[in-house]
């Protein structure tokens, strides 16, 4: 798909146009996105070779969690997984306010996803997501991820 | 000064204070007397556990009941070398002082560390009911 930006500093109307053949879903991704001002990742299926797979945008609601494996960013969503083009700091950045915190060196776990944190009898708390998978909450990131909880709850 | 020689040593102000004042309570209650060897042996213990204990982050790959168990033996086994040193060159330990030094460093720790296990499932409850507040506000649930 070819994109074209055009910067005007004195066009106070911002505005996207759309030209499209048919109405894929990464096209609704594309407008759900302007429509609702949210930051979306683009990604593309894990199990598919990059160059070969069709990128798709991914909104941050349906993200289960970030992982960061081999210098590889991949986006875990009930549909399957996905490989960000990106890293996990700007991620974390650009999603802190979406409900996704660190909650160790390469996870990042979106809130809203989570059923449940458990403590094993080792200590070891872990985040069980509704599609069976769980992550551990490291004891580093246990103090900032009480003060998100806190802040969100300001912020909600 | 560095951020962690200083949260050490406010850590060591802090215990400290609160060993000597215990010392102190429990010296009037039972009549006991102590000395100054004593005083610095409980200071030294103090040094030793809190710089122990402040290595917490070199564990983080393990589980904190690890954590525990190995900063527990690693402290006893230093506090209990230093006794062997002060008994070597000041006055031989008894064995029923060994018994004491063993009692009086295992029963506090014990305590911290299920005071530490409460603490973890108490705060895995607030923030569960957190995280389901949060959920239910945004229509997840």
């Amino acid at each position: 798909m070819k994109l074209n930006l055009y910067e005007n500093k004195n066009d106070m109307n911002e505005h996207v146009d759309v030209y499209y053949s048919n109405m894929r879903p990464v096209i609704r991704q594309l407008i759900d996105t302007v429509n609702s001002e949210r930051p979306s990742l683009s990604g593309r299926p894990a199990d598919e070779d990059l160059d070969d797979g069709d990128e798709v945008l991914l909104d941050p609601r349906n993200i289960y969690y970030l992982d960061h494996v081999e210098r590889k960013l991949f986006a875990y969503t009930k549909d399957g997984v996905y490989r960000v083009m990106n890293t996990l700091a700007v991620c974390e950045e650009m999603l802190w306010n979406y409900g996704f915190v660190r909650v160790s060196k390469s996870n990042l776990v979106n809130i809203y996803k989570i059923v449940q944190l458990k403590p094993d009898l080792n200590m070891k708390v872990y985040a069980s997501f509704d599609n069976g998978e769980r992550i551990c909450i490291n004891r580093s990131y246990k103090k900032s991820f009480s003060d998100y909880l806190q802040k969100m709850r300001g912020m909600v | 000064m560095s951020t962690n020689v200083k949260e050490y040593l406010l850590e060591l102000c802090c215990s400290y204070t609160v060993v000597s004042v215990l010392g102190a309570v429990v010296n009037i209650l039972v009549g006991g007397q102590t000395n100054n060897i004593n005083v610095l042996v409980m200071f030294s213990f103090c040094a030793i556990i809190v710089f122990v204990l402040s290595l917490h982050r070199l564990f983080d790959a393990v589980s904190p009941l690890v954590m525990i168990i190995v900063q527990y033996l690693v402290a006893c086994g230093v506090c209990a070398l230093l006794v062997l040193v002060l008994s070597i060159l000041i006055e031989p330990v008894t064995p029923r002082g060994w018994f004491e030094f063993w009692r009086s460093f295992t029963i506090p720790y014990i305590i911290g560390a299920g005071y530490y296990y409460y603490r973890v499932f108490s705060d895995a409850k607030k923030q569960n009911e957190l995280i389901n507040e949060l959920r239910e506000k945004r229509g997840e649930m």
